[in-house]
């Protein structure tokens, strides 16, 4: 098993002494989907931010890709790994001014110095993948919640990324769209992308993620499979989150 | 019949909206009694008073100012080129190659412009003392905002620097700039410049405006783009450096090209202020557009016709500013396709 992501005792905690990360600690492995789940603010958002150096920690080890990030590292080392993780956010954070193709085509120009006519092939590729390649011309707000999102997931798979964040890719969505995303995001689990996913979607995670991690107030409180998480959850505040979203 | 419906109408509703009571009445018939006198006065004196030889036959002064008669029909040919690309700009076919090329002949008109004028290969040089009129107003104009656009695009993000140094020395050039009249910027400008310069070299006054313009505006357009750039949302930051993009590619390619979008409105108000404010120019010394209405009125000749002068001064700015407010606006109209919805 080739670890993709290993995290020891990371912990950040704000000027209030409030603990945004409190001791966690966790193993990704190649080809695996970890999906992360708990309340708001329980700091998942931040676990998956430290992955690719757009939060810093304070203490613990980590390290992503066989690169050590080190607590409050340096903007400039981390963009060999950002390099090699794709990103997806809540509210998409394509580029207004650029259209679609070149949303996609702006990271693999740039960062990874391809040939432009290699770049828009590639990014044509992804997006008839996403079922999206129809819109390569128009710009993000000529499309739908799920198109724009469907857009952000190829935009981030344009560097072929080893790692995928997901950051609560469905909660900005109408729900009759959250399913065209999940979808995408069952194919990519299927093709051996590894995937870390904060999500409330249980349907999704209990088909598709291999381990279930559960967090509340910076802590880890659980770590198992999806089987026995939504079954038998082995701790009283997952039961009771649970409980709570069974109930929407 | 349709005819006679269509002023039943329009009497009815002078009745309902103009005189529906008395006071309402009393009211509206001094105003149209005031609003007749003031019109036939105007009318009367434009046709009958006007004496409008100080305008056509002075008509190349206002254009060219002293540019010698022989060569004007190389300013002639700038401010052509400039009024047809226009046309075309608005006018024009949708045709993508047209589109895609018309941003780089916007920018060629400036380098034909200075060539027309100054001379050089091919055509004889002409001192920069002989530009004046139309010409030298439009030329202060396209030049200064040429200049002055990157420098305010520096000076904004200096301002956002987390050098605290540059930081604050940008923050202080920009609050200087913005405390002193413009006026006393183009003195600093025309007249201690050259003192400044060591012996032996000198820079033409036309230049001297120029600078002290890019001086002034930038400081102007700095704070516009910094308006700008604190619009964008810090999520674009975290997408574009999540894909791996350094800082300067992310001011590159994501918050210059949106903070350009977001300010447009507010540069096209810099630049047409800076085409009005070029009119200072005639108190120190340069012949630009109210400089030949100036020097004409002195001009034995035509003396006491001030009204027809700036009557036709006015309608002469009015004229340059109103197309590059639509232009402006056209340019508005096109990038709201791909406007932002964050």
């Amino acid at each position: 098993m080739n670890p993709i992501v290993i995290a020891k005792n990371l912990t950040k905690s704000y000027t209030k002494g409030l603990r945004a990360l409190d001791n966690v600690s966790l193993t990704v492995n190649q080809g695996k989907v970890l999906v992360v789940m708990g309340p708001s603010g329980s700091g998942k958002s931040t676990l998956i931010r430290t992955f690719n150096g757009l939060e810093t920690f304070d203490r613990g080890e980590l390290n992503v890709l066989g690169i050590n990030i080190e607590p409050n590292h340096d903007e400039r080392k981390i963009q060999k790994i950002r390099r090699r993780v794709g990103m997806v956010f809540q509210q998409f954070n394509l580029f207004p001014h650029l259209s679609i193709l070149e949303n996609i085509t702006l990271a693999p120009v740039h960062v990874q110095k391809r040939s432009q006519i290699e770049a828009e092939d590639y990014g044509m590729y992804l997006l008839s993948q996403m079922g999206i390649d129809s819109h390569a011309k128009k710009y993000p707000s000529q499309l739908s919640g799920g198109e724009q999102q469907r857009v952000a997931i190829a935009r981030a798979l344009a560097l072929k990324p080893e790692l995928l964040l997901f950051d609560e890719p469905t909660s900005a969505l109408d729900p009759e769209r959250i399913n065209e995303v999940l979808d995408a995001m069952r194919r990519l689990a299927e093709q051996g992308m590894t995937m870390i996913v904060v999500t409330h979607e249980i349907g999704f995670a209990k088909d598709v993620s291999d381990q279930v991690l559960f967090m509340d107030s910076g802590k880890v409180i659980e770590t198992s499979t999806p089987e026995i998480f939504f079954s038998n959850a082995q701790h009283e505040r997952s039961r009771k989150f649970l409980n709570q979203l069974d109930k929407q | 019949m349709f005819n006679i419906t269509l002023i039943i109408l329009f009497f009815q509703n002078t009745r309902k909206t103009l005189f529906s009571n008395f006071l309402n009445t009393i009211i509206s018939l001094i105003f149209i009694i005031v609003i007749n006198l003031i019109c036939f006065k105007a009318f009367g004196w434009l046709i009958h008073n006007a004496n409008w030889k100080v305008i056509t036959s002075n008509l190349p002064l206002y254009a060219f100012g002293s540019f010698p008669p022989a060569e004007q029909w190389r300013p002639a040919t700038w401010i052509f080129s400039l009024l047809s690309l226009s046309i075309i700009t608005l006018f024009g076919p949708e045709w993508k190659w047209l589109r895609k090329n018309l941003l780089i002949a916007w920018a060629g008109t400036i380098p034909l412009g200075l060539y027309l004028l100054y001379g050089g290969i091919g055509i004889s040089p002409i001192m920069s003392r002989h530009f004046g009129g139309l010409t030298l107003s439009i030329l202060l104009t396209t030049c200064s905002s040429l200049f002055s656009l990157p420098l305010g695009i520096i000076l904004a993000l200096c301002r956002q620097s987390s050098l605290p140094l540059i930081r604050k020395l940008s923050s202080i050039y920009i609050d200087v700039m913005r405390a002193v009249p413009l006026i006393s910027v183009l003195f600093f400008g025309q007249l201690l410049i050259p003192l400044f310069m060591p012996v032996g070299i000198e820079i033409d006054r036309v230049w001297r405006a120029i600078f002290a313009f890019t001086l002034f505006v930038s400081a102007y357009i700095a704070e516009d783009i910094r308006g700008g750039l604190q619009s964008i949302p810090s999520t674009q930051i975290e997408a574009a450096s999540s894909l791996g993009l350094n800082k300067y590619q992310i001011i590159q390619f994501i918050l210059i090209p949106q903070a350009l979008r977001i300010a447009l409105p507010a540069l096209t108000n810099q630049s047409i202020g800076l085409f009005q404010n070029t009119s200072l120019m005639a108190i120190l010394g340069l012949v630009e557009l109210l400089g030949v209405g100036r020097s004409i009125l002195a001009n034995p000749e035509f003396i006491g016709q001030y009204i027809e002068v700036y009557i036709w001064l006015a309608c002469v700015y009015w004229f340059v500013c109103t197309i590059m407010a639509v232009l402006a606006r056209h340019l508005e109209q096109r990038m709201k396709i791909n406007q932002a919805n964050f």
